[in-house]
């Protein structure tokens, strides 16, 4: 009887986390091809394809969570009204980075290949294998359920994680200006300035 | 009339439900345990910072007007002969990466990439075609660097190299050992012809792997507000996945401002 209550106990654990990565990975496709066919459609101008890729990632990533995590030491120290204003430039800048990347990838197609789910972090990975010609770049996205939906808490291109590699970029940067969130939120904003005009152009 | 009211409809509960899913998004919280980081990424040792970063200025720029047009118009060719030079190139490394396989223990890969370079070496005329990988002898690389890391020797203090980019100390040391001791480019050398061949081939594996990383290196370099701080950080990463062999069968160059020796 023990082993039956064992054995079923398995089975629908391992049905449970079957679940959870198939429904991440249909997800994460769907969303996938809002911003490709963004950047594929020839009549949309520049500005509005990034709007539209903008607000995908907006509702998608774990946007203030990702900021959050990659100011590091600066977060505790920023009054609320800095901290808000740095989210909202944070939130330009991810859909930046991923829009840049995403627009280079346009034109090639991709396959999701692989999707697990990690108890012991409640993370879902999904790996998509973006094809070209010669050589083929894996993604992976990592996922990360809440209130029934899934968001998107980091992206690793060849083993390099997108939030990590911020994290480290922020914090030489922070260090520069003493931690001083509001001195940095001028930089933040200056650069998002400076990558939005060549994202359009 | 009617149109007008369902198309403001639209709009409205279009509007209403974005900003309800971004505010959802900002409801998930996120720590250190759902990145992997550690320390060492936040702060990579880096003593030499100031140096460094003029010579990542001065790569930078070579990059911009050379590498990266030459690696623009290589990925112009027909891609039958864009793989062609990839796969001459990467079966030339093979020797030292199975040198590098047993000396880090992994019997079982030196033997298959002994395999695949044999396979690759004839029936592939002379490693221009990739046969070996239809036949399940993926590719694996390892290096000298990676072979140090496994017994134990750290990452010593951040380098950057003129023109062969982001380095450590360890790997610095991989690397001038793999130029000491690749028979290919020994043997080049003792018939006089190491002064043009392996200039040109180290010339030509840099341009095939700029070429595979373009869009990568593009978006960082355009939106990263310290450039120089997010090659570093990728560059760790990046070696420690290749030495925790965290995915051995995805070979995907370093997406890094570099001229990779082989």
């Amino acid at each position: 009887m023990k082993s039956i209550i064992v054995f079923s106990f398995f089975i629908s654990f391992l049905f449970n986390t079957s679940i959870f990565a198939n429904e991440a990975t249909n997800w994460l496709s769907q969303e996938i091809d809002i911003i490709l066919q963004a950047y594929k459609n020839q009549d949309l101008p520049n500005e509005n394809k990034f709007l539209m890729v903008e607000q995908t990632i907006n509702n998608n990533f774990a946007g203030a969570g990702i900021a959050k995590f990659v100011s590091g030491n600066a977060w505790n120290s920023a009054t609320k009204e800095t901290k808000k204003e740095y989210i909202k430039l944070f939130k330009r800048h991810l859909a930046l980075n991923i829009a840049s990347m995403m627009q280079g990838y346009s034109n090639q197609n991709y396959s999701l290949i692989n999707s697990r789910y990690d108890e012991s972090s409640k993370v879902t990975l999904v790996d998509m294998l973006i094809h070209s010609d010669n050589n083929d770049i894996q993604v992976t996205w990592r996922l990360k359920k809440s209130k029934e939906r899934f968001f998107v808490i980091d992206l690793l291109v060849a083993d390099i994680s997108l939030v990590v590699t911020k994290r480290s970029e922020f914090n030489s940067m922070l260090k520069t200006v003493e931690y001083d969130l509001i001195e940095f939120n001028k930089k933040l904003s200056n650069q998002n300035e400076i990558s939005y005009q060549k994202i359009i152009n | 009339m009617q149109n007008i009211k369902k198309i403001l409809f639209l709009f409205l509960v279009l509007t209403f439900s974005t900003n309800l899913y971004a505010a959802a998004s900002d409801e998930v919280d996120t720590g250190s345990a759902d990145f992997e980081t550690t320390i060492v990424e936040d702060e990579v040792y880096d003593p030499l910072e100031p140096v460094n970063r003029a010579i990542f200025k001065f790569n930078n720029f070579a990059d911009k007007i050379v590498l990266e047009p030459v690696a623009k118009g290589y990925r112009k060719l027909p891609p039958p002969i864009q793989s062609g030079i990839g796969n001459f190139i990467g079966n030339l490394k093979m020797p030292l990466v199975i040198v590098n396989q047993f000396l880090q223990g992994q019997g079982k890969n030196a033997v298959e990439s002994t395999g695949r370079f044999l396979v690759n070496s004839t029936i592939g005329f002379f490693g221009i075609v990739d046969v070996a990988d239809r036949i399940g002898l993926e590719e694996k690389e390892e290096d000298f660097g990676q072979t140090l890391a496994t017994w134990g020797v750290g990452d010593g203090f951040y380098l950057v190299l003129p023109l062969f980019g982001p380095s450590n100390l360890r790997d610095t040391t991989g690397m001038v050992l793999t130029y000491a001791t690749d028979p290919i480019n020994l043997y080049a050398a003792s018939q006089g012809e190491g002064a043009w061949f392996i200039p040109l081939r180290t010339a030509t594996n840099a341009v095939d792997q700029r070429s595979q990383i373009i869009d990568e290196v593009n978006a960082l370099r355009n939106n990263s507000v310290d450039y120089y701080a997010a090659v570093r950080s990728s560059y760790y990463q990046n070696r420690k996945a290749a030495i925790d062999n965290t995915d051995d069968n995805v070979l995907t160059p370093v997406p890094l401002i570099t001229i990779e020796f082989d």
